[in-house]
């Protein structure tokens, strides 16, 4: 099977839920309420690397929010911005940099990823993302897949991607849970989970599920019976929820009873149900999304985000009003029929109808170049009249993907109070020419261009070439 | 309103340029990429008469009042072509009846010809062209062999003679693919590569005797071994997708062993016998981004391959961007640019996607450079022509401006309204 085939396939089976909503939702959300006595499994444990406040002066600054800061200066204090403006004052073991028509970012963050889940080297023993078993594998969770090791980490974080969502792929209805972490080398994918971030939900649609189980002669076969699979699921979900409240009410009326037997497929549906963890939802046809955009009001869900919609530029109103977000290439296309309408617009198009956008990449290769990606939509967005500014494009790539992921509270901009997740570039992010030149995660400089004892190297990498020498 | 503005003045700038019946037209006050021995020119013109260029200069040393597109200092660079796609072989990859880049039919091997099955109504090619793409070299894939087969040289023009030639060049897959093919060893596909080679051999010297069935058996049938005649004599090039360095070294051994005229394809890790290959005088065809350890044999892929290559005196064909490169092919501008930020100059860049793949396939008398007698492909580009953030202004192929419309424009602009009486079907 040729690369693009396979690569087609990998990214058909990488679907997406969708996250929370980059709006404030309209949804009534059912209240959210956490099972008492139930330990958190597979707890983060990521800790900032402490370093030294760094004060970075006379730099562009695109902040994430829509503004354009011209010689400006920020400070990076205990991993936090603490200071943005002139003449700001440092402590004596700050780190000044000069950075005069240098360019700053927040850091850039991919919604939609497989990194460690399909590493390199890609063969089939790696191949960990998709459980094409089931239609329904709401039990399964990314971040067991993830292989720490994958050399792909750190030629993303070359690339300015400071956190990064990892889905399971696409294949299934619902594929499982996804992960958001903290571009960081670590020897645990527990150490890589971004704090607090809450999980999400891989949802599919269209040709992928009916493809893998169809042609097995198994249900789903047709869209129809896709949009079935989802609400039995629901009504599935609905009723364990019930049972739980039924027995946390009885807990509280100090009643003697068994809890009900846990089901990981059912908790990770119900913990969507009650609001704590977020819909990614692969799906590319906009008379699609507008029947998941229902299936979410039948049972009282909210979609974060819908992946890989292709066809958002002609919905962006019903997107808008829904507060859902859309996740979008620039212009990969063809690979399936319901990826066949593209246009390379249709980022910049549902930015201008009001809705949240956001570039993604589901790639290996080009997710060392978001920056890029956004660019791409920033010109052709801007050649068919809809003047978009950088401080607009990188909104795409930096704060509309936090909102998604749920962390914007967190990451995603450059303001004060937030994790200092920054990346300064040689020049202008939107050229082909600029690089990252250093990439801080919570005020860490974790890659250095010019500083090879900041240019981490993965345990695969190691040796890997030349005995004695490094891979890069 | 802008938008309906700046839209409706894109229309009229097509339109009226392609009012213009083919006759003169001149470019004036361009930053010319000729991407031949006249390099760059910072503000210059080119005459173009009837579908050729007629003269490009600096400083115009003569009076013309036809038809005159002021470039307003925006750059000029012949039509970009992408040198490894699958353009007009597939519409939906997940249509299978619409994908034709590959044979699972035991009757063919090498004799496979993929020119046949090329679709010159295929969507693909108008949304390329309009994003300055007017050549392509058309790849068959291997299906049961590491014989791929024969691929093609096309001219992004919806025309029956689009194909320039059907036989341009036989594909041969030393990758991995090609060894699991093989038998599952890279020294069995040695083995039958080095094989049919001298087969072919013993067959070009009895041929009578062979066809007669009065010679020995071989292990390819007649016809395919009648294929790998033109390799040997040197009359076509061999194209080898091959990455690990080891491997390339014993493809080289093959090209001196057989005098073949080998072009190198894939080659993640060219860069680590940059010399040898140099030496040898073998182009390479690589994609500048393609630095993934997409598996073992590739381990020593990086961004800096091109620029490394260049440095050894490596004549490089670019194309790319992975998985993007037929639907988009044109996204080997991109590629380019970032061999550019990884190291390679721009004209190199440039050259890579235009006079040097039209001069390894032969077409140096016809395109891929900005010269008189050359036909007039060309792209004005909005900015510098290897930003992500430049658009093709207008595209230029045999001396006229093509219409800047695709299947994808015509969505885009149908969704533009969203608020009409009528749905956007009435919108055309």
């Amino acid at each position: 099977m040729s690369f693009l085939i396979r690569q087609f396939f990998r990214s058909a089976i990488v679907l997406i839920a969708f996250a929370l909503g980059c709006q404030t939702t309209t949804l009534k959300q059912t209240e959210k309420t956490k099972p008492a006595n139930k330990p958190v499994a597979f707890a983060g444990t990521y800790k900032a690397i402490l370093s030294d406040p760094v004060l970075i002066r006379n730099a562009t600054i695109l902040t994430g929010t829509g503004e354009q800061l011209r010689n400006t200066s920020i400070l990076l204090l205990d991993g936090r911005i603490s200071a943005i403006g002139e003449n700001l004052k440092a402590p004596g073991n700050a780190v000044s940099l000069d950075v005069r028509g240098k360019w700053l970012t927040p850091g850039l963050i991919d919604v939609h990823s497989h990194l460690g889940v399909y590493p390199s080297p890609e063969h089939e023993a790696n191949q960990d993302g998709n459980e094409a078993t089931s239609p329904n594998t709401a039990e399964v969770w990314a971040e067991h897949s993830v292989y720490t090791q994958d050399p792909q980490f750190t030629l993303a974080l070359a690339g300015g991607i400071t956190s990064l969502q990892i889905l399971p792929g696409s294949a299934n209805l619902f594929g499982g849970r996804g992960v958001t972490l903290k571009n960081i080398p670590a020897r645990n994918v527990q150490a890589m989970k971004f704090p607090e971030a809450p999980h999400s939900l891989k949802m599919a649609c269209g040709e992928n599920p009916k493809r893998v189980y169809g042609q097995n002669k198994q249900a789903p076969a047709s869209r129809m019976a896709n949009v079935a699979g989802y609400r039995s699921a629901w009504i599935a979900a609905t009723e364990y929820n019930r049972k739980w409240d039924k027995y946390y009410a009885s807990l509280e009326n100090k009643e003697e009873v068994d809890p009900p037997t846990r089901d990981l497929q059912l908790e990770t549906l119900g913990e969507v149900l009650r609001g704590n963890i977020l819909v990614h939802n692969h799906c590319y046809r906009a008379e699609e999304m507008a029947v998941m955009l229902d299936i979410a009001k039948e049972f009282g869900y909210r979609i974060t985000a819908f992946h890989h919609a292709i066809e958002a530029y002609k919905i962006p109103d019903l997107l808008a009003k829904n507060g859902v977000c859309a996740a979008m290439w620039p212009e990969w296309w063809g690979f399936k029929h319901e990826a066949f309408d593209m246009v390379e617009e249709n980022v910049a198009m549902v930015d201008h109808g009001g809705a949240c956008a956001i570039v993604h990449t589901d790639s290996a290769i080009t997710i060392q170049h978001l920056n890029q990606e956004a660019a791409k939509v920033m010109a052709s967005g801007n050649k068919a009249g809809y003047s978009v500014s950088r401080a607009a494009a990188i909104k795409w790539i930096t704060l509309n993907a936090a909102q998604a992921l749920g962390i914007d509270k967190q990451t995603g901009s450059i303001e004060i109070g937030k994790m200092a997740d920054i990346v300064l570039w040689d020049g202008d992010p939107f050229s082909v020419f600029s690089k990252a030149e250093k990439v801080y995660i919570d005020g860490a400089l974790m890659f250095d261009r010019h500083d090879q004892t900041r240019q981490p190297v993965s345990d695969f990498d190691l040796g890997i070439l030349d005995p004695a020498g490094e891979r890069l | 309103m802008r938008i309906f503005n700046t839209a409706t003045i894109t229309v009229c700038f097509v339109f009226s340029c392609l009012c213009v019946s083919a006759g003169e037209l001149l470019i004036e006050n361009a930053k010319i990429y000729t991407a031949s021995e006249q390099g760059t020119i910072e503000n210059g013109y080119i005459l173009i008469q009837d579908n050729k260029i007629a003269k490009v200069g600096e400083r115009r040393d003569f009076d013309f009042t036809g038809q005159t597109i002021d470039a307003e200092g925006r750059s000029i660079t012949p039509g970009l072509v992408n040198s490894y796609t699958q353009l007009g072989l597939v519409e939906i990859n997940a249509v299978s009846h619409s994908v034709d880049f590959v044979t699972e039919d035991k009757l063919f091997g090498p004799s496979f010809k993929i020119s046949s099955a090329i679709n010159p109504a295929s969507t693909a090619i108008p949304h390329n062209r309009i994003n300055g793409l007017t050549h392509a070299i058309v790849v068959p894939e291997p299906g049961h062999l590491l014989f791929a087969g024969y691929g093609a040289a096309i001219r992004l023009a919806h025309a029956e003679n689009m194909i320039l030639d059907d036989s341009l060049a036989l594909f041969i897959n030393f990758a991995a693919q090609g060894s699991k093919l093989s038998g599952g060893s890279r020294a069995s596909a040695y083995s039958k590569l080095r094989q049919s080679l001298l087969d072919a051999q013993d067959y070009m010297s009895n041929r009578k005797e062979s066809r007669r069935g009065q010679w020995r058996d071989y292990f390819l049938p007649l016809h395919d071994l009648e294929a790998l005649l033109p390799i040997l004599k040197g009359d076509k090039q061999v194209v080898i997708t091959v990455h690990r360095a080891s491997d390339i070294r014993l493809v080289l051994s093959l090209q001196k062993e057989f005098k073949l005229k080998v072009i190198l394809a894939g080659a993640s890790e060219a860069w680590l016998v940059a010399d040898q290959i140099s030496a040898a005088g073998v182009p390479v065809i690589i994609d500048p981004m393609a630095n993934l350890l997409g598996d073992f044999d590739q381990l020593a892929a990086r961004l800096d391959s091109a620029s490394r290559l260049q440095s050894a005196g490596v004549t490089l064909l670019f194309t790319g961007v992975a998985w993007r490169n037929t639907h988009s092919a044109y996204t080997v501008r991109q590629a380019a640019g970032n061999a550019v930020a990884y190291g390679l100059t721009v004209e190199d860049a440039i050259k890579a996607m235009s006079s040097n793949p039209a001069r390894v396939f032969g077409y140096a008398d016809r395109f891929g450079s900005i010269e008189s007698g050359k036909i007039a492909d060309l792209v004005i580009w909005d900015g510098h022509p290897l930003e992500i953030l430049t658009r093709a202004d207008s595209v230029i192929m045999n001396g006229k401006p093509v219409a800047m419309v695709s299947r994808s424009t015509r969505l885009r602009d149908r969704y533009r309204e969203l608020n009409t009486l009528y749905p956007p079907a009435y919108q055309k």
